[in-house]
């Protein structure tokens, strides 16, 4: 009786810290989300007595939002496109290949996620002065690319592993050359990890502060930049507007993944299996 | 009859380990063979050999007369049939069927049609349009073998193909597959560790171990005189007697039984001497029990179906397997005392240096 009892027990102690993980996860957002709508032109007291859009407006109409959206946008675009095609690539590589080194190569595509976003910021800039290029978009594409390498290598080396190496031999044996074979086979299997990978670069490239902090130049710079300019700069609530902003297509992408691959699966097959 | 595979001393290492040791065998013309085993024993290696997934590391290999030591594997007409089907998930049982016509260059017209006549042949007319997932493992399996045989390959090798499935479909499909090859005429090499799925699959089995074939022959030839103990025991089961030869007609056991075996040359070496259990009758004390007669008990009777299994106690201590076809007649009770009895032909010699 009392084994049952402490079964039951941990049984509400893990439902409970899931609601309170879940709570500190959800209760900032809505703060945020509520308080963008606030109509009140200073900061007050929740919840606020008249809802506007005024702050989404406001949002549309300050240059410096609009440039860092338009430009977020296109490299979120530009940056998961060739993360995608580098990241694949390198993880078919290291997939099928057995040589010494294997484990440090892959150690270095991973790299960007543990060494800090500030050095790889840093570095970068140092490099690409010395290597003379100057232009602002092409150096943040440089970064992004580079900050999101991991999730493209990696989710592409996990679909890799989930596939049964025998599908190969049987294309060959049924006259399929090797590129046939691969083209055939192997790509339609790990599409789903491709764009998995395609995906997590666009909303990583999106989220970035650190690392493009460093490579923006006046007349270039990334959303999430110029939102912390701008919050430096006067504080008010279009910040939380835009914020909104980007929580829904981040919301967006999520529901596009699930639809695409499964949420589930994406999370059960681990992003970070080598 | 023309040969269609032939293997001159092959062998294959893989680091210092010798997966196959010189191996040589040559395999006729719309032949079947199995290449039975334990695992490790080098079968699995000989099939991907053939089909060109490794390289020899000395040796040639010829199909239909040519040289394919070196060929790349879809540079020969091979047919493989896997263990675990290993179809092709994001395609259709139609596209499957017809991967193999689409790339050896069939006429694209044709393949339609083919990939019916292939479908219709296993019994799967109108599953074409499913995708592997949603086929029993039956269902796949039967798939696999028409995708494999769709090209009409020079020789289909089956690898373990029915260990997969439950007993009982298992043996219903290795009725079906043998209908099938016969039906295409197809040279096929069986690679199995089950000795059942040999003997009913090959006309020829070669037994394998530590990388050499030991002994090779028929499954009757195999099963009646077996060349090693190891051959006797992989073979189905056995009841050993270690002992000498003391005339051409004489056996002495270890613990001084003398038994009648069929005329055998005294060579002077040691025998041990293998008596299969189907062989063996166990009778009431008393009965009439051919030449060879020893008094026992029964300790176990265990009802297999279509037999009975008996476990019986020589009075010399020593415990024989028998095996009874399950007739009306009612089996001996267990603690029955019991006569045992066996033809002299029904002993099997076996010299005691061949390991």
């Amino acid at each position: 009786m009392s084994a049952r009892l402490g079964d039951e027990i941990s049984r509400v102690v893990v439902w409970a810290v899931m609601l309170l993980a879940l709570l500190f996860l959800l209760v900032p957002l809505l703060v945020t989300t509520l308080m963008a709508f606030d109509a009140r032109s200073y900061l007050g007291a929740l919840p606020p007595p008249a809802l506007s859009f005024r702050w989404f407006v406001n949002c549309f109409r300050q240059d410096a939002l609009v440039t860092g959206l338009r430009i977020s946008l296109a490299l979120g675009v530009l940056a998961a496109a060739i993360s995608s095609v580098a990241g694949a690539g390198a993880a078919i590589a290291l997939d099928g290949a057995k040589f010494p080194g294997r484990g440090l190569l892959l150690a270095l595509f991973v790299s960007p996620l543990v060494v800090p976003a500030v050095v790889t910021g840093f570095a970068l800039l140092l490099a690409l002065s010395q290597a003379g290029i100057l232009n602002g978009f092409v150096r943040l594409l440089f970064g992004h690319v580079i900050i999101t390498l991991p999730y493209t290598v990696r989710a592409t080396l996990a679909s890799l592993a989930g596939r049964d190496k025998r599908l190969v031999e049987a294309a060959l044996v049924l006259g399929a050359t090797e590129a046939q074979a691969f083209r055939s086979i192997t790509l339609p299997l790990i599409r789903t990890g491709i764009v998995t990978g395609a995906i997590f670069a666009f909303a990583v490239s999106l989220d970035d502060v650190a690392v493009s902090t460093f490579l923006t130049d006046p007349t270039t710079y990334t959303l999430p930049v110029a939102l912390v300019s701008a919050m430096r700069a006067s504080f008010d609530l279009t910040i939380a507007a835009a914020a909104v902003l980007l929580m829904l297509v981040t919301a967006l992408l999520i529901f596009v993944l699930d639809r695409a691959v499964g949420f589930d699966r994406l999370i059960g097959q681990g992003m970070f299996r080598t | 009859m023309a040969i269609r595979v032939e293997l001159q001393g092959v062998t294959k290492r893989f680091g210092s380990m010798t997966a196959v040791d010189g191996v040589s065998f040559s395999i006729a013309d719309g032949e079947t063979v199995a290449l039975l085993g334990p695992s490790g024993c080098g079968k699995t290696t000989i099939l991907r050999l053939i089909a060109g997934f490794e390289t020899p590391d000395g040796g040639t290999l010829r199909i239909a007369g040519e040289d394919m030591t070196r060929k790349r594997p879809y540079e020969r007409n091979v047919g493989l049939l896997f263990q675990h089907y290993a179809l092709f998930p994001h395609m259709t049982v139609a596209e499957n069927v017809a991967y193999g016509l689409r790339y050896r260059g069939y006429p694209r017209a044709d393949i339609p049609a083919r990939v019916n006549e292939m479908l219709a042949l296993v019994k799967l007319p109108t599953l074409g349009g499913r995708h592997p997932g949603q086929l029993s493992g039956g269902q796949q399996q039967r798939v696999a073998l028409a995708r494999a045989l769709a090209t009409r390959p020079g020789v289909v090798l089956l690898d373990e193909p029915l260990s997969a499935l439950d007993a009982k479909l298992r043996q219903e499909l290795r009725a079906e597959v043998k209908e099938v090859l016969a039906a295409v005429g197809s040279t096929a090499i069986v690679v199995t560790h089950d000795q059942e799925e040999a003997m009913s699959l090959g006309e020829r089995v070669f037994i394998m171990s530590h990388g050499r074939i030991v002994q090779q022959g028929t499954p009757d030839d195999i099963y009646a005189r077996p060349a090693s103990r190891f051959v006797a025991e992989f073979m189905g089961r056995s009841n050993w007697f270690a002992g000498t030869l003391i005339a051409p007609t004489r056996f002495r056991t270890a613990d001084d039984m003398v038994l009648e075996i069929a005329p055998h040359a005294t060579d002077g070496a040691g025998h041990t001497l293998c008596l299969r259990p189907e062989s063996i009758d166990v009778l009431p004390d008393g009965g009439d029990a051919g030449q060879n007669r020893l008094p026992a008990r029964v300790l176990e009777v265990v009802l297999l179906g279509a037999a009975r299994q008996i476990t019986v106690e020589l009075d010399g201590g020593q415990r024989l397997l028998a095996l009874q076809a399950n007739r009306e007649h009612a089996p001996p009770a267990r603690g029955a005392r019991v006569v045992v009895g066996f033809a002299p032909s029904a002993c099997i010699l076996i010299p005691d240096d061949v390991v």
